[in-house]
Parts: structure tokens; sequence; C-alpha cells
């Protein structure tokens, strides 16, 4: 059956066409991933930067050795990117393919009739509609992974000096994760092929002689099964995001909405008309006959209606849920930082500002000057080691300027061999007060260190490790206050202490800010290095879901030729036509952006609820340009592909075409 | 008009009939009620025979050839093919047995537009898994006189050429019963007398048998016998009858 799979796609190539885009552009981005992931494994650094930590093991591993980076210059964060966008990208060519087959299969139900009529077993339907799916897919994973190979040059020296991978990344061999991207294609692409094949295989020698190829009316209950257990499964994903889940809600948050998409997508033909009909209600109202004409085809032809709304749906809420959600991270953390510092004014020290702290201290109206050291502390676990900022603190001046009353155990024992560790850091790795902590410090001195406090998570304001500042001072002698939080004292007004650190500040390039000004330049720190992060996984996402909106609308209005020229015969202006197909991508897009709403504001709410329970004054950040951009840019393909080939096909063709 | 109404006289065992309808039925049952597309229909069609199944729209004509060819089951009754009943086979036994013993002509030429003729032709030996034998097909080509054409796509043909491709697919496995629904219904008088005379060889030459239905007197007059079909029932048979004949009994089966 080759042989006439072979065939089947060179005649059938306009079909087929949108099939090759699609998986052409997903292989393209995971092998883009896949370079780029095997570029940051490549990547070393300096050995003399790093070191060795033994492991005592447990738990079933065995006692090992494990290099750590000292300086903190990894590639760990782009590598976190590079997999979510690789998932990202799987998971939305896996739909698009899926789709499109399907469409092919069923533009040519009276040609798979035919075959069967002529003697073909439903096996070998089966393969051909296989095999056609192996040659578009070999085709398009190698152009795919040629792109790749020739866009990673371009993503590493983006990717380079940021704040995802602070290094200097280098190509490495492309020829292991280009072999995996394009053996993964084929993969995606059969797999997307295999129900479109099995519906091909169903298709009775009777269709050969029918005329229009009408689309079964209802879904089967497999179908509906799955939709449920997907559904099921959000419900649960979405439950866990909730205060107490601890840093997993973020990756929940992130992933629920896929499952929701892939829910609603499978129960889409069940669900879609009843939305589609509420949207209709002012359609029919204001318009005449075009509103009404366009409601009962999205009504009466759910499954075309759906599959057309499936990747609006899915790109507007995965996208949206990153967008709202990553800004209400956002917000949280602004609000720990807002919670955590009670000193009213913040000095900014550039990093050879020279000694700072006699300076401050002897400025007059100064009470408490609190600067912490960082030092670099790997903490070694059973199994692993990692790098982690440690800060030294001087207890009793930093209780005064920053909220840091602990949970358990008491800040004035925090002198000698002894740390202060953040509450989520104490649940994840189950230290309480009195446990030993192995570490080695950044001068490669192994020690052990007793916890005696556990305190409120504050990132941005404290490192997650507190340790005595004479501990930090005598590992890293050389090392300065990035920042002083300043309490003065009492009486004296922040405005007038901020005028005279300034004047005793002057030359030294430090920055004497107010507590606000603080925040809110960490806040937007935080937005910034989320941006890249955003571009480099809703970009790609984006470009390639235009792609299938546009795929699939194309494909489905190209269908329709017949139904066109039909309604012009009776007596439809091209005007009219037009007018209904635009009410109904407008509708079909309507419905699709109605659902990605919902998935969006449940995920991003509860994540904020989770990430926020407890402190005040959180402020409440909502990305308005983004999410309506992403909403317009679905709007304008939804329609837009609907009208483009719609206008083809009626300045083509006359109505005597009908008869024909 | 010799009316041979449904009788239920078989053949004897040594010349098994190459078709065998036995009292078949076909209900359709749909929300706005039932409908009897067939109402019980027997008759025999002998080997080598060439018979036209004639009647009004509606008449289940087109029922009754899709049941005989095993394209829809009947409710009730059985047919068998060569003494094989269809109504025991799985629907692969059924792909295999409609690949090596049937043919099918239809008024839509039902050509694939990707292959070329030649393969057009090729592909129902090359569903059975053999590879087609050259001469073979340039046989079958040259007995519908498509030489040369081997190479052209079905676009660039024109309708009489492209039903002889399709009568040459239909050969090619040398099937013992061809099925025929309405084979010149878009074709001009003469080009219809060209494939008229192919289904004629046929029977004549190598002893196939033709089912054919059609609504045009003048094709059925290519037919040994005519069998008339009203309301789902046969209501009669012509043995070999002229245009005129034909057209006399339709018109009086109308009328009734």
């Amino acid at each position: 059956m080759f042989f006439l799979s072979r065939q089947t796609v060179r005649r059938h190539l306009p079909l087929y066409a949108g099939s090759f885009v699609a998986l052409a552009v997903g292989v393209f981005l995971l092998g883009l991933a896949a370079t780029a992931t095997a570029a940051t494994l490549a990547y070393h650094g300096p050995i003399a930067d790093s070191v060795l930590v033994d492991l005592p093991g447990g738990g079933g591993v065995q006692p090992h050795q494990q290099r750590v980076t000292l300086s903190g210059a990894d590639t760990a964060g782009l590598q976190v990117v590079l997999s979510l966008m690789a998932a990202m990208s799987g998971f939305i060519t896996i739909f698009v393919i899926a789709s499109t087959f399907a469409f092919a299969v069923a533009a040519r139900r009276r040609e798979v009739g035919l075959l069967r009529l002529i003697g073909a077993t439903p096996r070998q339907v089966r393969r051909m509609v296989l095999g056609e799916a192996l040659v578009v897919a070999l085709v398009a994973s190698l152009t795919g992974a040629a792109l790749a190979q020739l866009a990673t040059p371009l993503l590493l020296a983006k990717a380079s000096y940021t704040d995802l991978a602070p290094v200097k990344l280098e190509s490495a061999s492309p020829w292991l994760p280009l072999g995996i991207t394009v053996a993964i294609g084929l993969v995606v692409a059969l797999l997307g092929a295999r129900s479109a094949a099995r519906r091909a295989g169903r298709v009775g020698p009777v269709e050969a002689l029918r005329e229009a190829a009408l689309e079964p009316p209802r879904i089967g209950v497999v179908r509906i099964g799955f939709g449920l257990v997907f559904l099921a499964a959000a419900i649960v994903m979405l439950a866990l995001i909730r205060p107490g889940t601890g840093e997993a809600v973020m990756p929940l948050a992130l992933f629920s909405p896929m499952i929701l998409v892939i829910s609603l997508t499978l129960l889409g033909p069940l669900v879609v008309p009843w939305i589609g009909r509420l949207w209709a209600i002012p359609l029919v109202r204001w318009t005449s006959a075009s509103g009404r004409l366009a409601r009962s085809n999205v009504v009466a032809a759910p499954r075309r209606s759906a599959s057309l709304a499936a990747p609006i749906l899915s790109i507007s809420a995965i996208a949206g849920s990153m967008v709202l959600s990553l800004s209400f991270a956002a917000d949280a953390s602004s609000a720990i930082v807002r919670d955590m510092l009670t000193a009213p004014i913040v000095i900014t020290a550039p990093e050879n500002a020279g000694k700072l702290a006699e300076r401050i201290r002897s400025t007059p109206g100064v009470a408490e000057a609190d600067g912490g050291i960082s030092v670099g502390i790997i903490r070694a676990d059973g199994d692993s080691a990692q790098l982690a900022d440690g800060e030294g603190i001087d207890p009793a001046v930093a209780a005064r300027t920053r909220n840091l009353t602990p949970i358990t155990g008491d800040l004035a024992q925090l002198t000698g061999k002894t740390v202060a560790i953040g509450k989520e850091m104490a649940s994840s790795a189950h230290y309480r007060v009195g446990s030993e902590i192995p570490v080695v410090f950044a001068d490669r001195t192994k020690d052990s260190l007793r916890v005696v406090a556990i305190v409120p998570d504050g990132s941005g304001v404290n490192g997650p490790l507190l340790v005595p500042v004479e501990l930090a001072r005598q590992h890293a002698p050389q090392a300065e206050p990035e920042h002083w939080f300043i309490q003065p004292v009492d009486g004296v007004e922040p405005a007038q202490l901020m005028g005279a650190l300034d004047r005793q500040l002057t030359g030294t390039g430090a920055q004497v800010v107010r507590a606000e000004e603080w925040e809110r330049q960490q806040d937007d720190g935080v937005r910034k290095s989320n941006q890249l992060g955003l571009i480099m996984l809703i970009g790609p996402a984006a470009l390639y879901s235009g792609i299938a909106i546009a795929n699939t609308l194309l494909m489905g209005s190209l269908q329709r030729r017949h139904e066109f020229v039909t309604s012009r015969l009776l007596g439809a202006t091209p005007a009219q036509i037009r007018r209904m197909v635009l009410w109904e991508s407008t509708l079909v897009g309507a419905v699709a952006l109605t659902l990605g709403t919902a998935i969006t504001v449940t995920a991003a709410v509860l994540l904020r609820h989770a990430m926020t329970v407890g402190m005040t004054q959180v402020p409440m950040t909502v990305p308005w340009g983004t999410l309506l951009g992403i909403a317009a840019v679905c709007m304008v393909l939804a329609v837009g592909s609907a009208l483009v080939p719609t206008g083809f096909i009626l300045r083509r063709s006359h109505p005597s075409g009908a008869v024909e | 008009m010799t009316s041979t109404a449904p009788t239920r006289q078989y053949a004897e065992p040594s010349e098994t009939p190459a078709l065998l309808l036995d009292g078949i039925t076909k209900t359709y049952r749909s929300k706005a009620g039932t409908v009897d597309a067939l109402r019980g229909v027997t008759h025999q069609f002998a080997r080598g025979s060439f018979t036209a199944v004639m009647g009004a729209s509606g008449s289940g004509k087109s029922t009754l050839l899709q049941c005989a060819a095993g394209l829809d089951r009947p409710t009730t009754g059985a047919v068998l093919l060569g003494g094989v009943g269809l109504q025991d086979l799985s629907e692969v036994e059924l792909t295999k047995l409609r690949r090596q013993q049937m043919g099918f002509v239809f008024q839509a030429y039902n050509l694939l537009p990707a292959l070329t003729v030649y393969d057009n032709v090729a592909l129902p030996l090359r569903l059975t898994g053999r590879r087609p034998r050259r001469e073979v097909v340039d046989q079958v080509l040259a007995q519908v006189g498509l030489e040369g054409k081997a190479r052209r796509r079905p676009a660039e043909l024109s309708g009489g050429q492209q039903q002889r491709v399709a009568i040459a697919r239909a050969l090619v496995t040398k099937p013992a019963v061809f099925f025929a629904d309405e084979p010149t219904g878009a074709l001009d008088s003469s080009t219809s007398r060209q494939i008229l005379g192919l289904l004629r060889e046929a029977t004549d030459l190598a002893g196939q048998t033709v089912v054919m239905v059609t609504h045009d007197p003048v094709a059925a007059g290519y037919a040994e016998r005519v069998l008339f079909l009203s309301d789902g029932l046969v209501a009669g048979s012509l043995d070999r009858g002229t245009p005129q004949q034909i057209a006399a009994a339709m018109s009086e089966l109308e009328e009734r």
C-alpha cells in the first residue's frame, strides 16, 4: 500500500501541505530545544571554579561525588525553559497533526469508499493512511530538523549571558539531538494519524456511491470517556493548587490548563454547540439571514466547529494562563518583599563601592544599618548537592529591619556554626530545629551547621540560609553587602535621613531609595526575567498555533466549495456568503476564547490564592495588553483564515459550477 | 409481457447459478419511520447471462444491486455468489471475495485521480498483494480500446474513456459477476453503445455474468433478460426485448 500512499500524497498535496507545515514547525521547535539542551549539557564551566562534594547516599543511592559550580553560573535555568518549550511544542504538535490528518481523511471519504469497493480491506486502507502520514512526516521532520540546525547558533547567541544562562554557550554535535527529534516527529505523526486511519478503515464500500460526505452526528463513547478522565485529572490538579502544596503550585498552574485543553477538545463536540448558541443570541438579533445561517452551521456541525475551535482554545488557554499566572506570582513575591521589609530606607551598593559600613553607621539619625553579606553555601543532601545563597546577618540588627520572627527556634542562638533556614526549604528537605546540615563553603572548606531557627520565607529580602555574620565573613573575607536596610532613630523623618545619607555617600555610586521604590525595582526585575522565559515559551507556541488555526480553517473552507457555489446558485450574493463566513468564524473564535478565558482565570486565581494566603496588601497586576493581544491575534487569525479562502473560492467559481 | 412472477425454482446442482437472491428484504429504519426498500426478491442469475434491472425511482433497484454485491446486508434472505452465502462472511472475507469475484462499473467513473490509467487498472491486482503482470494490464487496456493511454491520468481523458478505464479495472481480475449501476448514464449515445458492447463481450466471450441497473430502454436492450422492479418486488421480466418493447413494458408498469 506504500506505493498508493506515495501517489495519493502527491495528488493531494494541498490537503497535506497543512500537515507538512505544522509538523515541520513542530519538529523545528523540538529540534531547537534539543540542540540547545545539548549545548547546555556540553557546557561544563571552568573546572577551577567548581568543587567536588561527597554525598553519603542513602535510600538506595550509592555514596558518590557531585561537581558543583561555585559561581552559580550554570545553565539550569535555561534547561528548565528548554524542556518546558519542548513539552509544549510536542503537546501542540500531536494536537495539530491529529486534527489535520482527520481533515485530510474526511475530505476523501468517497475515495476511501472506492478503494474498499474494488477490494481494499479495512486493514489495507489503514495502512495506506498511515503510509501517507509516514511520507509527509519523513519529509516534514527532516525539513524541520535542518531548519533547527540552522537556527541553533542564533538561539544560543541570544540565550548566552542572560539570567537563564549567564555563560557563553557553544553549539554541540547536532546528530544525536536531531536524530531523537526526527524520531519523535515520526512517532507524533503516526500517533496523530492513527485515529484518522482507524476512522478511514471503518468507511464502508457503499460510501463510494453516496454523494456528500456527511459527518457522523455523534462522538464515540471512548472519546467521551477519555475526555472525562482528562477532565477529572485537571480538576484534581486544580484542587491541588492551594496553600500548603508548596513549590509545586507553579508547575500545577502551568500544566493543568494543558490537561483541561485536551479534555475540552475531546468533549468539544458536546460543549462547543452550547456556548455557540449563547453567543449567537445577540448575533441572530442584530443580523438578518447571515447570523442565523452561521449559528446553524456552527451548531449543526459540532465536530467541525469543535476542531476549528481546538487550536484557538489551546493557544489562548495555555498562553493566557501562563502570562496571568506568572504576573500573579510576581505580585505575590513583591507582597512578600513588602511584608518582610520593615526598614523604610534601602541603600543599594554597586559592586566596587568600597567599604560603606563606616560611612553609613556614622551618619547621624541612623539607628540600625543592616547589611547582609552573601556567601555561597553548597548544601548536601543524601543524594544531591546544590549551591544556595547564604546570607551572613547580625540577628539583633536584622530583627529590627526585617520581619524575622522565627516560626520555631530562636534567632538569638545564631552564633558560631549555626544556620536559620526558610520555611519552604525546611519542609522540602525535612529539616527541624537541631538538625545538622553538611555544607561546603565557597572557599571549599567543609563543615556542618546546626539549625537554630526556621523563619518565614522572604525571597528577595532574605537569603534561604541565614548564618552569623562572623561565619560568613570568615569564608568570604572580601564580600561586601549588596544592599543595606536602614532603620532611622525614633523621631527622625526618613526623608530627612535620606538626604543626609545621600551627602554622606556621594562619590561611592551607592543609591539611597525609599523601601517602596526598592520593592518596585525588585518587582520589575522579576517581571523582566519572566519575560525572556515567556517569550521563549509562548513565542514559538503562538507561531505554531497561528499556523494551526489558519491551517484548519483553510482546509475547512476549501472543503465547502460546493456548498458556497450552491448557495450562489440559490441567489446568495458573494457579500452574503462572506458575511455568513465572517459570523461563523467569529462565533467559533468567541466560543474558543470563552473557554480559554475560563481556563486562564481559574488557574491564575487559584495560584494567586495559594501563593498569597495570609498576606496583606498584595498588588494586583493584570497584563491586559498581552492578554488582549493574544485574544485579538486569535480572533484575527480565525476570521482572516476563513475569509481569505472563501473570497478565493467565490472569485474563482460561478453559480453554474453547482451543476457540474 | 412474459411474466415470470417470483419463483423459488433452483437450478440443478451441476449448474450453480452465478448469483442467487433468495427472498431478500431490506428495511431501512430512521426516526421518520421504516421504509421497505425490498420486500422479498428471489431470482437467479445464470452463468454468462446479461440481466438488466429496471424500475421507477424508489423501486428498490439500487438497493437490490447493493445487496447482491454484498455492499449492504439484506434484512432477511440470503445472497449466494457462486454458491457462497455472503451473509456468513466477515467483512474481510467479503472484501476478498469482492476483489476476486466481482467487478463494478458505475455512472460516476470512480477512478482514483492520483493514479495513472495503468495504475488504476492494476490497483485491484496490487490489493491482492500480487505484483501485476504488465502483459495482463496491457491486454485489458487493449480490450477496451485504450492502447497508448496507459500513462495518462483520469482528468486527461473524456468521459467515455474514463468509463472504459473503469471497465478495464473491473475486467482485470476476471470476475465472475459484473455489477453495473447506470454505466451509461453520463455518456452520449455512441459512447454508450461502445460501453454496452464491452459488457456484452464479457458475457459472450468470457462467460462472465452481468447485472446492470438502468432506466434506459436502449441500454436494457443489450441484455438477454430485463427484470422489472416495482415497490421492492419483482413485477415481471422480459427476455430478448427490443428497446421499444422494453419501453412499452416500463410505461405499462408505471401505469399500474
